[in-house]
């Protein structure tokens, strides 16, 4: 395992609110960041994921708690003496300079001499492919190269450490995959620790080497993308990161559970008669045509044709179910009113603590 | 903020040398140029050898002469507020809803726009010379003689003309904004023009009127020049009084007494026109300005009247320039016509000591007072220290009092040790730094709030600190803010006269105080071209900055505008 690089020892951040007095924003926040590691914080506005990236950053200063880079304690250390390079969701370029200048910027501040800067902005602006861009003004750019710029500015004088802050939501969807894609491989290549702060869950499945999911300032689970969809801590975990049936069922013995009157052959170690909650992705749940009335059939209540793929809802009693069938290429799609055998996939299924 | 959130901040500063070292200069400064003189002022005033007491004011108030005094000042006040109002309406609504074209625009705008970059003496100068005993009107196209141009109605004429144009921009941008698609909705749903004038137009602009009457009543409160010249014996008010107890019979205390009695009025419209009205605007700026559909709310014979009227009290205005000029370049006016260049000799040799003071004062003075306008606009905008908003406060003081009151605590303060420095130069550079340089605390203030913050933690993050993002960064962005607070410190330092009246010296001495010593003596050419002159060279030294504004614009404002707000 890399050394650490980035480390947050229980953190914490509170502010006045006007109606509900003192609250926290951020709640004795504990993580590490290996060197080279892309770590994305994730969760819904509010959540504290952002105030978090600004105290790495030291925009923001903890009320309580230690931030340290590399080994050095930054907790109260200006800004401008933390080596950061951030990216902010507006991107910030400086709307009085050239894309030269606002990617010199930081080497200017350094003092490096002239040729050193116009080499070093030469190799990063064709590293992210605005080469000859250097003239032009911020607000030429499309939203995409200004994007590039900020980034190229970000990265130019060799932080230890580059920080996201949602740098993609201003972009249009086909654009957000495509930059994603290329902030990935520019971090991968330059092997530069990243913090990444988004609320798109895709995005950051997509981009990270490990996740931690922020809810109400806290960090609910810590791990990699496979980790949080298989095995999510919370029921908030498990709906926040992809698709999810969260369903009711008891224990039959510890190598059986029973959900709606469906048996499903489950080592879940635990003791006959309890009640539990699993967490069972669409795709875990298979539907076949079957006769009407028997015992743990379903009926089909809605179906969309995607294409790769056809989203069900089906009852099953007292419970709707999500499912998903990809093969559709080789079987008919079911009706609505179609009455369903429902079969879980044992593998898959997660039992929530 | 709890204790802790000031402890915190406290501490940030503590570890910014540059931040910390900036925010006690401009302590120091305030609090030697703005809270020292008002303190001992008010110790002068309250005060009786070494012991507290009320015996001055109420001995003041006991005076008939200046009660008679505080109700005249309050009375012209209102009536020029009133009148000022409605003329500047009458100019925003020609000017918005008769549909006129750019030329008569031009025409309204040069009318309205004259008085506010003219030295003080100007309206009045312009009235004696149209309805003084050989006036251009009374004398020459009426046939009277001997009539008095001085009094009540004249004083509240010429300061109506002279601060109107604060009312009309004021009242313009709100009636602009009101979208003539509500008038026109209303007018399709069946109101009658007047109607629909009475019950949407006006309703809307009305936070506007409350406005426009409380500057122009805190403006002709405070002003000095126009009853010194034109008041007379008949109608004494409280600026003219105080100056008089001062300069004429030097009793400083009484001068102090009889300038804080201006103090109630002109705080309380003060903190009404800031805190209350200055609040309630009810027309929203959307920066969507679609097409300009030709109002129909307004019926054509009314729209003609509003035309005509309008262009009679602008023609008037330029006619009053017309004289002022006239009056500059002839031999005697109204007794010999005969054109002369000797007025404009007159101010280049004996004069040249005061133009060369007032130009090497204002010089000074604007570059200090943008820097100073665009500091504590900054610091007020985007730090967060102890003291901020007492910041906010002081720095304001000087701009809301009356010039009088600042130019006699001035005089006060700094006339003896421990800080001497009346007679010198920098005194005065000082009461115009701390007194006009509010205006680019505002429009820094302004311009900053449209500027996003990440863009300093941006050059925050790159490795610079607060020092040189204030200067790569920050500075660049509110450049505007910075040329048009020096732009106003500039004009104020060739035209303001009611506070430095009282600093000028054997060895510093003014323009404004060379016309009014021209005006006492009749030497009414001398003053006429003097002020000329200040106008052209305010309207020279305008135009150059609206020219570096308007490139200014283009190349940053408008570019953070695009890139800042929305992405």
């Amino acid at each position: 395992m890399a050394p650490i690089s980035i480390r947050l020892d229980r953190v914490s951040k509170r502010f006045d609110h006007t109606v509900k007095g003192e609250v926290y924003a951020v709640r004795e926040v504990s993580l590490s960041v290996a060197e080279g590691e892309l770590l994305t914080l994730l969760g819904p506005s509010g959540c504290g994921k952002s105030t978090t990236l600004r105290m790495i950053a030291g925009f923001e200063e903890p009320d309580e708690g230690m931030i340290s880079i590399d080994g050095r304690d930054v907790t109260h250390v200006l800004p401008n003496q933390r080596g950061i390079g951030f990216m902010f969701q507006n991107y910030a370029l400086f709307p009085h300079l050239s894309v030269f200048e606002n990617v010199a910027y930081g080497l200017r501040v350094q003092g490096k001499p002239a040729a050193e800067i116009a080499r070093a902005v030469g190799e990063v602006l064709e590293l992210v492919g605005l080469a000859n861009y250097e003239r032009q003004q911020p607000h030429q750019l499309s939203g995409g190269e200004q994007q590039r710029v900020a980034l190229a500015r970000a990265v130019v004088f060799q932080p230890k450490v580059l920080l996201f802050d949602e740098p993609l939501s201003n972009l249009d969807a086909k654009l957000r995959v495509e930059m994603r894609e290329e902030i990935r491989s520019l971090q991968k290549r330059v092997g530069i620790t990243t913090v990444y702060v988004t609320h798109d869950q895709e995005e950051a499945m997509a981009i990270s080497d490990r996740i931690a999911v922020m809810e109400r300032g806290e960090v609910v689970q810590d791990g990699t993308a496979q980790d949080l969809y298989y095995r999510p801590a919370s029921e908030f975990v498990a709906r926040f990161i992809g698709r999810t049936n969260i369903v009711p069922a008891r224990v039959l013995s510890p190598t059986e559970v029973e959900v709606e009157g469906v048996r499903i052959a489950f080592s879940s170690g635990l003791a006959a008669g309890q009640a539990v909650r699993l967490v069972v992705r669409p795709e875990m749940i298979d539907l076949h045509p079957a006769a009407a009335g028997s015992s743990g059939v379903a009926e089909i209540t809605h179906h969309t044709f995607l294409g790769e793929k056809t989203d069900y809802q089906a009852k099953l009693g007292a419970l709707s179910l999500q499912a998903t069938a990809s093969d559709h290429y080789r079987k008919p799609v079911l009706d609505i009113g179609q009455p369903v055998a429902v079969r879980f996939h044992a593998q898959g299924i997660h039992v929530l603590k | 903020m709890a204790s802790r959130g000031f402890a915190s901040e406290g501490r940030r500063v503590l570890r910014d040398p540059v931040l910390l070292g900036v925010i006690v200069v401009l302590w120091l400064l305030l609090a030697l140029f703005v809270l020292y003189p008002l303190t001992v002022l008010l110790v002068r005033a309250f005060s009786d050898e070494g012991r507290l007491t009320l015996e001055p004011l109420l001995g003041s108030l006991g005076d008939a002469g200046h009660r008679a005094a505080f109700f005249n000042s309050l009375i012209l006040a209102a009536t020029v507020g009133v009148l000022g109002t409605l003329l500047g309406f009458l100019f925003a609504l020609t000017a918005t809803r008769t549909g006129l074209g750019r030329r008569w625009l031009t025409l309204l705008d040069a009318a309205a726009l004259l008085p506010l970059v003219s030295p003080p003496f100007t309206t009045s100068i312009a009235i004696i010379f149209s309805f003084g005993p050989r006036g251009f009107i009374s004398h020459h196209l009426l046939g009277f003689d001997n009539v008095s141009a001085y009094g009540f109605v004249s004083t509240a004429l010429a300061e109506t003309l002279t601060y109107f144009p604060f009312a009309y921009l004021t009242l313009r941008p709100i009636i602009a904004a009101i979208d003539p698609n509500l008038e026109e909705m209303a007018f399709s749903l069946g109101g009658s023009r007047w109607r629909i004038f009475r019950t949407v137009t006006v309703p809307l602009a009305i936070p506007g009127f409350a406005n426009a009457f409380l500057l122009l009543f805190a403006a002709s409160l405070a002003d000095f020049a126009t009853p010194l010249i034109l008041a007379g014996n008949s109608f004494p008010v409280l600026p003219t009084q105080a100056y008089l107890q001062i300069t004429g019979m030097f009793d400083f205390k009484g001068g102090a007494v009889l300038s804080l009695m201006l103090l109630v009025p002109a705080a309380v419209v003060y903190l009404l026109q800031r805190y209350w009205v200055g609040r309630r605007t009810y027309v929203t700026v959307t920066g969507k300005v679609g097409q300009r559909s030709r109002t129909r709310a307004i019926a054509p014979w009314a729209s003609a009247a509003l035309v005509v009227a309008t262009v009679m009290v602008a023609v008037s205005i330029l006619y009053f320039y017309a004289l002022l000029v006239f009056a500059s370049a002839v031999v005697a006016f109204g007794a010999n016509n005969s054109f002369t260049w000797h007025h404009y000799a007159v101010i280049f040799t004996e004069g040249v000591p005061a133009i060369r003071d007032t130009l090497i004062i204002a010089l000074i003075g604007m570059p200090l007072g943008g820097l100073y306008g665009v500091l504590v606009g900054y610091l007020i905008a985007r730090r967060r220290f102890p003291g901020r908003q007492a910041m906010e406060i002081v720095s304001m003081i000087n701009y809301a009092l009356p010039g009088t009151i600042v130019g006699i605590a001035y005089l006060i303060a700094f006339n003896d040790p421990p800080i001497a420095l009346t007679g010198g130069a920098m005194i005065i550079v000082a009461c115009y730094v701390f007194r006009y340089s509010p205006t680019g605390i505002r429009a820094t203030v302004a311009l900053l709030s449209q500027i996003d913050r990440s863009l300093e933690e941006a050059s925050s993050s790159l490795g610079a600190g607060s020092g040189e993002t204030f200067r790569r960064v920050t500075l660049p962005l509110i450049a505007p803010a910075f040329f048009a607070g020096l732009g106003v410190v500039f004009i104020r330092s060739m035209t303001a006269i009611s506070a430095t009246i009282f600093l000028v010296s054997l060895s510093w001495t003014l323009i404004t105080v060379r016309i009014l010593e021209n005006m006492t003596e009749m030497a009414l050419g001398p003053a006429a071209a003097f002020s000329v002159f200040v106008i052209v060279v305010v309207f020279a030294v305008v135009s150059v900055l609206s020219a570096i504004l308007a490139r200014l614009r283009t190349a940053t404002a408008g570019a953070a505008a695009r890139s800042l707000l929305g992405g």
